[in-house]
């Protein structure tokens, strides 16, 4: 049985797509056949984040519009043969397409591979409606920022709504620091706003921006980082995997700070 | 919001914003369900704006998504549903949508109501039992009474995400959170079983007796009839089950367990034989 994961968050920049292309990779390592979606027509960009830009021939868009056919316009990665990516269309819009062909796009897809993880655009428009057509579950990311956290928050009410009913929470860029220092949002105030079960946190890492502009993900490199251990454990915890969650504090924590965060009000937000 | 324990009444101004002004909730209806012996009614707003008929029918359908799931527990299985859809048209799409929620939450769809022949006709090649009214027009419909009697109180088991705006014309009672970003106006009292951390607004037809209750209070903003108040700037450290109720300066708010003692002077002790 295959399972057909949207990754959404409501607000831009939050990291959508490089937590799809982490999973992804680090799927692909557990043994398992994956498929990354690009909903995003117009804006891709998970081809970069992958370092298959130059690999990419036909799109979503010609598989559509019966240019060609879906095996034609798969890309297979070339570190892991397991990871295969489905380009968005560049030169299209989100209107392009409606909810009902990505969803028929979709469970095509999910014949043939054991994960299907489809990168959502930002906002709550047709690119999100489109996204979220063929999903029965959702990853939704969001970094522990006001803004973000309500973007989210209205986005697992329209998932609520459109009956996909799995839902995870990831919470990336969390500064454990200024965590500390009560200055950032912590873990326990975002889930306390959105309610839903959390998967996996990922510390704020510049390492991050590096493995971007490179085109190979964090679970690739050799001596993994924090960052890139921890989307490897949401991973492992997708494969139903009980993993432990990475202590983030431990580095800045003494007892006056325990003492501290007891005494403090969790719910300033 | 009592910020330090020893207090019982902790104001919130409301002097520095405007009043609050609002027809009553009348004017923009949401999907509703009622019981009514022994079946459930399911309500749809009527239908106003022709031309955006897709936008009008995709917000209908994730209210009725959230009503849904915020009332199925509190229906017995298999009750049956009547659809009173009124002008709203419904291709036989739409129908089987409506009629696959309910089942899966164990409801049935037996009966379709409308004043729309072309949804009358696709509920009937659905086999769906119909009732077609004559249609009315907007002109001929007598004038609503000037203070009509509230609605029946709605009891949702849900959390309020940010967008959602809950509208009803009576009482709303609310087991879960209020989240910020969500917005209560209500025609009665507002009760919330949780956090209130959005836009809370009670009494909106003009009833300053209405009161706004919740487990813990951290409102963006409350209002009862005209009235709004904000939140105070700094967050206490303890939480108290709170009420918020309207005085000659405001509206204030007060623990709960001083509330209850305070509102008895109202009714008098009853004298001895």
């Amino acid at each position: 049985m295959s399972r057909i994961i949207v990754v959404t968050s409501g607000k831009g920049g939050v990291g959508k797509t490089t937590s799809t292309a982490n999973l992804g990779m680090a799927l692909a390592r557990l043994g398992r056949q994956v498929v990354l979606v690009d909903a995003d027509f117009g804006l891709r960009n998970l081809d970069l984040l992958l370092g298959l830009e130059n690999r990419v021939v036909y799109t979503a868009m010609e598989v559509l519009s019966g240019e060609c056919r879906l095996e034609q316009a798969l890309v297979r990665d070339k570190r892991h043969s397991q990871l295969a990516l489905l380009p968005a269309a560049q030169n299209r819009n989100k209107d392009a397409v409606s909810p009902d062909q990505i969803k028929q796009l979709v469970q095509d897809l999910a014949q043939k591979f054991d994960y299907v993880l489809i990168d959502s655009p930002a906002g709550i428009e047709m690119g999100f409606q489109n996204a979220i057509a063929g999903a029965e579950e959702a990853l939704v990311v969001t970094t522990p920022e006001i803004s973000a956290v309500r973007d989210a928050d209205r986005v697992v009410g329209l998932l609520e709504a459109q009956r996909v009913k799995q839902m995870h929470l990831v919470i990336n860029r969390l500064r454990p620091a200024m965590v500390q220092a009560n200055d950032m949002m912590s873990v326990q105030d975002v889930q306390e706003i959105l309610s839903i079960p959390l998967i996996g946190v990922i510390p704020d890492d510049e390492r991050v921006i590096i493995s971007t502009n490179r085109g190979e993900p964090l679970v690739l490199s050799e001596k993994l980082t924090l960052a890139g251990l921890a989307f490897e454990n949401i991973a492992r915890r997708l494969e139903g995997e009980r993993v432990e969650f990475i202590d983030l504090n431990a580095a800045y924590d003494n007892i006056f700070s325990r003492i501290r965060r007891l005494f403090r009000s969790s719910s300033r937000y | 919001m009592t910020a330090d324990s020893s207090a019982a009444v902790s104001g919130s101004s409301s002097q520095d914003l405007p009043k609050a002004n609002h027809p009553g909730v009348e004017s923009q209806l949401q999907v509703n369900f009622k019981t009514e012996a022994g079946h459930l009614l399911l309500l749809l707003p009527p239908q106003t704006e022709v031309k955006n008929a897709a936008i009008s029918w995709s917000d209908t359908w994730q209210q009725f998504q959230q009503r849904l799931s915020a009332g199925k527990r509190f229906w017995q299985p298999q009750t049956s549903v009547y659809l009173l859809a009124g002008n709203r048209l419904l291709d036989g799409r739409q129908l089987q949508a409506i009629a696959d929620a309910l089942s899966e939450a164990q409801l049935q769809l037996k009966q379709v109501r409308t004043n729309r022949r072309q949804t009358a006709v696709a509920a009937a090649s659905a086999g769906y039992s119909v009732e077609q009214d004559a249609p009315v027009s907007p002109l001929s419909q007598p004038a609503a009474p000037l203070m009509p009697a509230l609605a029946e109180p709605v009891y949702l088991q849900t959390t309020v995400r940010s967008g959602v705006e809950i509208r009803h014309a009576g009482t709303v009672v609310i087991l879960g959170d209020l989240n910020p970003g969500s917005s209560v106006v209500a025609d009665g009292d507002i009760l919330v079983w949780g956090r209130l951390r959005g836009v809370a607004h009670a009494g909106a037809r003009g009833n300053t007796q209405c009161r706004i209750m919740a487990l813990q209070m951290q409102p963006t903003q409350l209002r009862i009839a005209d009235q709004v108040a904000r939140a105070p700037e700094t967050t206490p450290n303890q939480f108290y089950p709170e009420v918020a109720y309207v005085t000659s300066e405001g509206i204030w708010i007060s623990r709960a367990t001083d509330f209850s003692k305070m509102s008895l002077p109202l009714s008098k002790p009853q004298e001895l034989p």
